[in-house]
């Protein structure tokens, strides 16, 4: 039953974590690319790679088909799906365990109980978990989510029920806003999961959303990992997260981690899972909705809990039992993971897919960074912007505050515009140190940032006529031969396998 | 050789001395010495008066994007001559044109507006999607659209006009 050959069923960063976990345990490894990815990191560093399809994801890397039949030619006994794409997608786990591959992840029953947020809301108010008041079912039509939002009562939140990541989400404050809002958000579900069901939640005032991290085997066994903060968001995506939570305190922990294991359990859930909640003011949680993959943010609790999740999903997925039993559980110092995206944060996030010409990722102690990047490599613009994630570990919450801003200050990205700078700005924000964090934050610290505030703007100038300097006198200068022009006129065109 | 640069808005000359690393640099009445090395593509290190920066320099048509100190700054730098040639004949500001740009490649979700519409500062004109998000744009002002070259369904590149205010 251990594996001994697994396809990654993604790519970027995540297919790169994946990887380096089989690699740690002896599993060999099968890359599957694009079009657009074959110059992906990913696809270097796996034991066999092949073609997929054309760049769109529709084409590719959300082909079922192609996906299972690849990971059977290469001799595959395993998949893991990583996270988005497929990997909440009942119909890909069923035709991979129809093709005798062992799918890393939970049942394709348990998805649907949970992956579909309205009946895993369905599943809550069985088990007397506290949920946000909304709607069990996905709005029919205009009229039907015309007449749930205003029962519900505005502000209203609009989500995919197929959904997860923030996409498909728009807040709705006023019933003028609601249409426009409803074509977005199906168009954006449509688009991302395939399904344009979408249904609708009160919003709460200034929420902390807090997430329990749970581990399920395929013996009975489950157990939670604590809970991780991810209340920086923009545009309902994460984009810093932390664990522990500042507002969590170990009864709090026990209670949601109880009520996520109950849940989990209901569920027939096996392998890694989270469980989402928005906790109030109060410290009232309601669960929102079950994540049923392994999840962008998980680096922050392996820093934590010293429990290498991809590892334990492997584990479980080849019939062994949970390493650690919950008392077992731990939690020591503090871990905080901010996202390096291509986006420019001073202009509405627009994507900035391009050419990284220059690369420079933070080192020293206990700074990791997960990348799906390299110095040299096109950002394709058909994926989403994720480039990185920057994760640190402190011993507690003031020295991973510190130690991430210093990381910040050392990242070096030039050719796309990155999340970095914001990211900066955000962790050295007085609420963000004090810990005062709700989805709210970045909306209310945003037109406080700023791109500049000018103090180096004589200095960029100088960079700036030196780079124009350099090109009027290379442009000027008789040309000399670069190591690559070098190996070329040598004749050095590469090899093929025999 | 004598430079133009110009950041937000504002035009100063910058003087350029020098070569193989160190560098006399005017810019307007302040001097500095600057020793600088490229050390990867794009990337200065700058010794100025003892003190070490970094930056992070990309240009794209003829723009630069420098970045330094975790801080962005759009500067256009042309040598003087050109700059005198280009500004010499300019029109005084007038009525002018103003097109929406697409300033990514992507495909259009949605046209909010029909020639003849007028619109107020906020309003959306359309949206693209993108890198798997909807994108919404907004009029900067207040106007009258002109015309609209695009439709939904179609897939645009990085600088083509969609949109023409009157």
């Amino acid at each position: 039953m251990k594996i001994k050959k697994l396809l990654v069923a993604n790519r970027g960063e995540i297919a790169v974590r994946v990887l380096r976990a089989c690699r740690e345990m002896g599993i060999a490894t099968v890359a599957v690319y694009s079009e657009a990815d074959r110059e992906a990191p990913h696809v270097q560093m796996a034991d066999e790679a092949y073609a997929l399809g054309a760049a769109p994801a529709t084409e590719s890397y959300l082909v079922v088909d192609r996906l299972v039949q690849t990971a059977r030619r290469a001799g595959a006994d395993a998949v893991h799906p990583g996270y988005g794409f497929l990997s909440e997608n009942p119909a890909f786990a069923e035709s991979c365990t129809a093709a005798g591959l062992t799918f890393v992840g939970p049942p394709a029953a348990a998805m649907r109980r949970m992956g579909s947020k309205t009946a895993a809301r369905a599943l809550a108010r069985e088990l007397g978990v506290a949920m946000v008041p909304g709607t069990l079912e996905a709005v029919a039509s205009d009229a039907d989510a015309a007449r749930a939002a205003r029962e519900i009562g505005y502000p209203v939140m609009l989500k995919a029920a197929m959904g997860g990541g923030g996409k498909g989400m728009r807040l709705v404050r006023r019933a003028e806003d609601l249409p426009e809002a409803l074509r977005a958000a199906r168009a954006e579900a449509a688009a991302a999961f395939g399904d344009a069901a979408v249904y609708l939640e009160r919003a709460i005032a200034e929420p902390r959303h807090i997430e329990i991290q749970v581990l399920a085997d395929a013996h009975g066994e489950v157990i939670h990992l604590g809970e991780r903060e991810c209340s920086i968001q923009r545009r309902h995506q994460k984009l810093v997260e932390e664990c522990p939570s500042p507002f969590v305190d170990a009864a709090l922990r026990a209670r949601m981690g109880e009520a996520a294991c109950r849940l989990a359990r209901a569920a027939g859930y096996v392998n890694a899972g989270t469980v989402e909640f928005l906790v109030d003011a109060d410290r009232n949680f309601y669960f929102l909705e079950m994540n049923t993959r392994l999840q962008v943010e998980h680096p922050v609790t392996e820093m934590v809990t010293g429990v290498d999740l991809v590892r334990e999903q492997l584990r479980i997925a080849g019939g062994e039992k949970l390493a650690l039993a919950q008392a077992d559980v731990a939690w020591r110092g503090w871990a905080i993971e901010c996202r390096v995206n291509a986006e420019d944060p001073f202009a509405g996030w627009l994507p900035s897919p391009g050419t990284i010409t220059a690369l420079h990722v933070p080192g020293g102690p206990w700074v990791r960074d997960d990348s799906g990047v390299y110095e040299g490599y096109t950002v394709p613009r058909f994926y989403d912007t994720l480039m990185s994630k920057l994760i640190v570990w402190g011993a507690d919450r003031e020295a991973a505050c510190e130690r991430m801003a210093r990381a910040l200050a050392e990242y070096r990205v030039v050719g796309v515009r990155t999340t970095i700078p914001a990211l900066a700005r955000i962790v050295g924000h007085p609420d963000f140190r004090a810990g005062r964090l709700s989805t709210a934050f970045l909306e209310r610290v945003l037109p406080e940032l700023r791109a500049n505030d000018g103090r180096f703007a004589s200095v960029a100038i100088i960079a700036a006529a030196l780079a124009a300097h350099e090109r009027v006198r290379q442009a000027t200068a008789p040309t000399d031969s670069t190591a690559v022009g070098a190996w070329r006129a040598a004749g050095i065109t590469g090899w093929r396998r025999p | 050789m004598k430079y133009v640069a110009t950041v937000n808005d504002e035009s100063r000359v910058v003087d350029v001395t020098g070569g193989d690393g160190r560098y006399r640099i005017g810019i307007g009445d302040e001097v500095w010495d600057v020793d600088a090395r490229v050390t990867a593509p794009g990337v200065y290190s700058l010794l100025i008066d003892g003190a070490s920066y970094t930056a992070g320099v990309v240009e794209r048509d003829g723009a630069c994007v420098v970045e330094v100190g975790g801080e962005w700054y759009d500067i256009t730098v042309e040598d003087q001559t050109r700059h005198v040639l280009r500004t010499r004949g300019e029109v005084g500001s007038g009525t002018r044109s103003r097109t929406l740009m697409a300033p990514l490649p992507g495909k259009i979700s949605r046209v909010a507006v029909r020639p003849g519409d007028t619109v107020q500062a906020g309003d959306t004109l359309l949206v693209i999607e993108a890198m798997k998000m909807e994108n919404e744009f907004k009029a900067t002002g207040a106007g009258t659209v002109a015309e609209v070259r695009v439709a939904p369904g179609q897939a645009v590149n990085a600088g083509d006009i969609l949109i023409v205010m009157a």
